[in-house]
């Protein structure tokens, strides 16, 4: 835990240059993931799931562009960023769409209430 | 950066984790729905200042323009089904877990994060640098040189064939979620 401990100092030593740093990038991607997984667990409605998942795409664009630019403005990391967008808007569009399917047979989106395949 | 960009990287970083945490907290989804989109809007300022004002752009049109109406209109559709509250035992046993797996996983990604120590003190140097080497350059040369023109390149030319796939993947998710909502309404 010793390098936990100084998280805090290491912070600290890199503001010293302003917000721009990659510490302040990865901390918000982590905030964003941590809420979306604390989304994905908690909610029972299939879209508060399925927003869940999109926080958690974000965050991994965003990590994936600061990586590419603070190692040299390479732009693979941006490509990769555009085809978790792309990915992000396929698999919104088919999550919706099942969800409409699932309202269409349950007037429901509540997860718990679909438990038909459940043992 | 100036200290104006400074304080407006502060206000952005804020307002994207606020609106984040209401997304996660909110109890009608309608209101979650309303608080992705401004979180969407802070991302896409997060990637310009990250100098990827393409991928901001991106992020506006599909997120913000397309995810949130699609997501929006789930939310209309099923709306007379409020979140129900019963079996509270259930309601809290699902939040803590929710809160401790999301705990311990962003635990485990700022442990990670501490032990980059020296590669993130390069990195921020080297950013530094990069952008000391832009400092005297006049906003024409900088607009030839932004990166946009070099991610046109690279994506038509590297990563064709990862393109072109995407582009048959969305393809067949537009057509499967057609498929999908029509067979329960053909019956």
């Amino acid at each position: 835990m010793d390098a936990f401990a100084n998280l805090p100092v290491l912070a600290d030593s890199l503001l010293g240059g302003g917000p721009d740093n990659l510490f302040n990038y990865l901390l918000l991607a982590g905030i964003l993931f941590a809420l979306g997984v604390f989304a994905m667990i908690s909610r029972r409605n299939a879209v508060g799931i399925l927003m869940g998942v999109e926080l958690i795409l974000n965050a991994s664009g965003i990590n994936f562009v600061a990586f590419s630019r603070f190692n040299g403005h390479h732009l693979e990391g941006q490509v990769f960023a555009l085809f978790i967008i792309v990915l992000a808007a396929a698999e919104a569009a088919v999550a919706l769409a099942l969800v409409l399917a699932v309202f269409q047979t349950h007037r429901s989106i509540e997860l718990d209430q679909v438990d038909e395949m459940k043992l | 950066m100036s200290p104006t960009a400074d304080i407006l990287f502060w206000m952005v970083m804020a307002v994207t984790i606020a609106s984040a945490a209401l997304v996660v907290v909110a109890k009608k989804i309608l209101h979650a729905a309303f608080a992705l989109s401004i979180c969407f809007l802070g991302v896409a300022a997060i990637y310009v200042f990250l100098h990827a004002d393409f991928i901001a752009a991106v992020q506006l049109i599909v997120y913000v323009g397309g995810i949130i109406v699609l997501i929006m209109f789930a939310v209309m559709f099923s709306s007379h089904t409020q979140e129900a509250g019963g079996e509270g035992g259930r309601k809290v046993l699902a939040l803590g877990a929710g809160a401790a797996t999301a705990a311990m996983l962003f635990t485990a990604i700022m442990l990670i994060i501490s032990r980059l120590q020296q590669p993130l003190h390069e990195a921020n140097a080297f950013a530094t640098q990069a952008y000391q080497h832009t400092a005297g350059i006049t906003g024409q040369d900088l607009a030839a040189e932004t990166p946009r023109l070099g991610l046109g390149h690279i994506l038509m030319g590297e990563y064709m064939l990862p393109f072109e796939v995407a582009s048959i993947l969305v393809l067949a998710a537009l057509v499967g979620a057609v498929v999908i909502v029509r067979k329960e309404t053909r019956g």
